[in-house]
């Protein structure tokens, strides 16, 4: 779900960029790992995949400047940019006679902008949202994907016909939830071991209240998954920002680093 | 050859014949960026076409990477330009974090200069396409 999020709000805004850039003939978003993120309505998914092919090369060898922060490409028919935000790598084409400044810095302004917001958000997007928690506050606050979740059993008004006759196979699949690595560092860390804030602990805990939680399932979006420890983030101020503290040894394992997002799933025992 | 030392300077000939004028141009992109090679942060230039290759790099440690860099970006570039119709790629920067280059076609030379990110690679671009 926070992929589609994440495409669709990107798309909006690449599209609306268009709108106030008619100068701006295509735009589209990839992720250093060359994963298609966004693309306006006017560029064709092969034309992008032929690009990020074609970029790969360039990209790989940018340790040589330091990683690419932009490369500016000039014809004589118009231009192209490819900025490096976020984690991201904005391509945009210009027409000929385009004002490339206006144009650049339009984009990176809102593309930079709602890239920073969707970051917030994400990781909780429900967390923090009056209506949904108006309604149903019995909801765990981050859900990834659009099943919903299970309610407690005194609250049958609210439970949907499937899940008050089948709580307990609810219960036997966890949902995933979405956080942000976060680094975990000192000499008394445990390398096999992350951290939640309790909030999240606490809400698993009634969600599951027969069973014992001492280990997480965390997956990449990338589809790579490790099994660890769990324990509380020691501390409270992080509680409630969406975030897991990952040891090095397990972000090397699974190719992620400080600010990307995970899936992050309770083993139930 | 240049009296200096600290840098590596190389200029491979092929038995190719080449046309008097293009000889020509290379010689004056080679004068041009020589003077250019003077100028403070930048750090070297590659000068290469379908006979000759001139390369001068302060660190002549990076001179693979910055030939495969600079090939990269050159014909990465050509390829989005034909994807997107943006014609004859004229120039290409590319901006790292520690350091930029400036790569160009003219002539059929392609060129790329390497620099610090406090030069202004705008005016390297007009010296070197300047007739």
């Amino acid at each position: 779900m926070d992929n589609d999020l994440y495409s669709f709000a990107l798309k909006n805004t690449l599209d609306e960029i268009r709108n106030l850039c008619p100068d701006l003939k295509n735009a589209f978003m990839f992720k250093e790992d060359g994963e298609l993120t966004a693309a306006d309505e006017n560029t064709p998914q092969k034309t992008i995949v032929s690009i990020v092919d074609a970029f790969d090369g360039l990209l790989e060898k940018a340790d040589t400047v330091g990683g690419i922060e932009l490369i500016a490409i000039e014809g004589n028919k118009g231009g192209a940019n490819v900025s490096h935000m976020n984690n991201h790598y904005l391509v945009t084409v210009t027409s000929e006679n385009a004002d490339r400044n206006y144009v650049n810095t339009t984009t990176h302004i809102l593309v930079t902008t709602v890239l920073k917001l969707l970051e917030k958000i994400s990781p909780a997007p429900l967390k923090n949202h009056p209506s949904e928690t108006e309604t149903r506050p019995e909801i765990p606050a981050i859900k990834t994907d659009e099943e919903p979740a299970e309610q407690p059993a005194e609250k049958p008004a609210t439970v949907e016909p499937e899940q008050s006759t089948k709580p307990e196979a609810l219960q036997e699949e966890p949902t995933a939830s979405q956080f942000m690595v976060e680094d975990i560092g000192g000499l008394l860390v445990s390398a096999d071991t992350v951290r939640l804030d309790k909030e999240t602990l606490l809400q698993w805990q009634e969600l599951y209240e027969d069973r014992n939680i001492e280990e997480v399932e965390i997956e990449t979006f990338e589809g790579k998954s490790v099994r660890c420890k769990i324990k509380p983030i020691k501390d409270s101020k992080q509680d409630g920002k969406g975030i897991v503290q990952i040891p090095q040894k397990i972000q090397r394992t699974l190719q992620i680093r400080k600010g990307e997002l995970v899936k992050v799933k309770p083993i139930l025992e | 050859m240049t009296k200096k030392k600290k840098g590596i300077q190389m200029i491979g000939q092929v038995t190719e014949p080449i046309a008097i004028d293009l000889t020509v141009s290379v010689n004056d992109l080679r004068a041009k960026l020589e003077e250019i090679q003077k100028q403070d942060g930048v750090i070297g230039y590659i000068l290469r076409n379908t006979s000759s290759a001139s390369i001068d790099l302060k660190d002549p440690a990076k001179l693979i990477d910055y030939a495969l860099l600079s090939s990269s970006a050159l014909d990465a570039s050509e390829e989005l330009s034909e994807l997107f119709a943006l014609g004859n790629v004229r120039s290409v920067l590319v901006e790292g974090k520690n350091i930029k280059m400036l790569s160009l076609i003219v002539d059929g030379n392609r060129i790329s200069v390497f620099m610090e990110k406090n030069v202004d690679s705008e005016v390297l671009r007009k010296t070197l396409c300047e007739k």
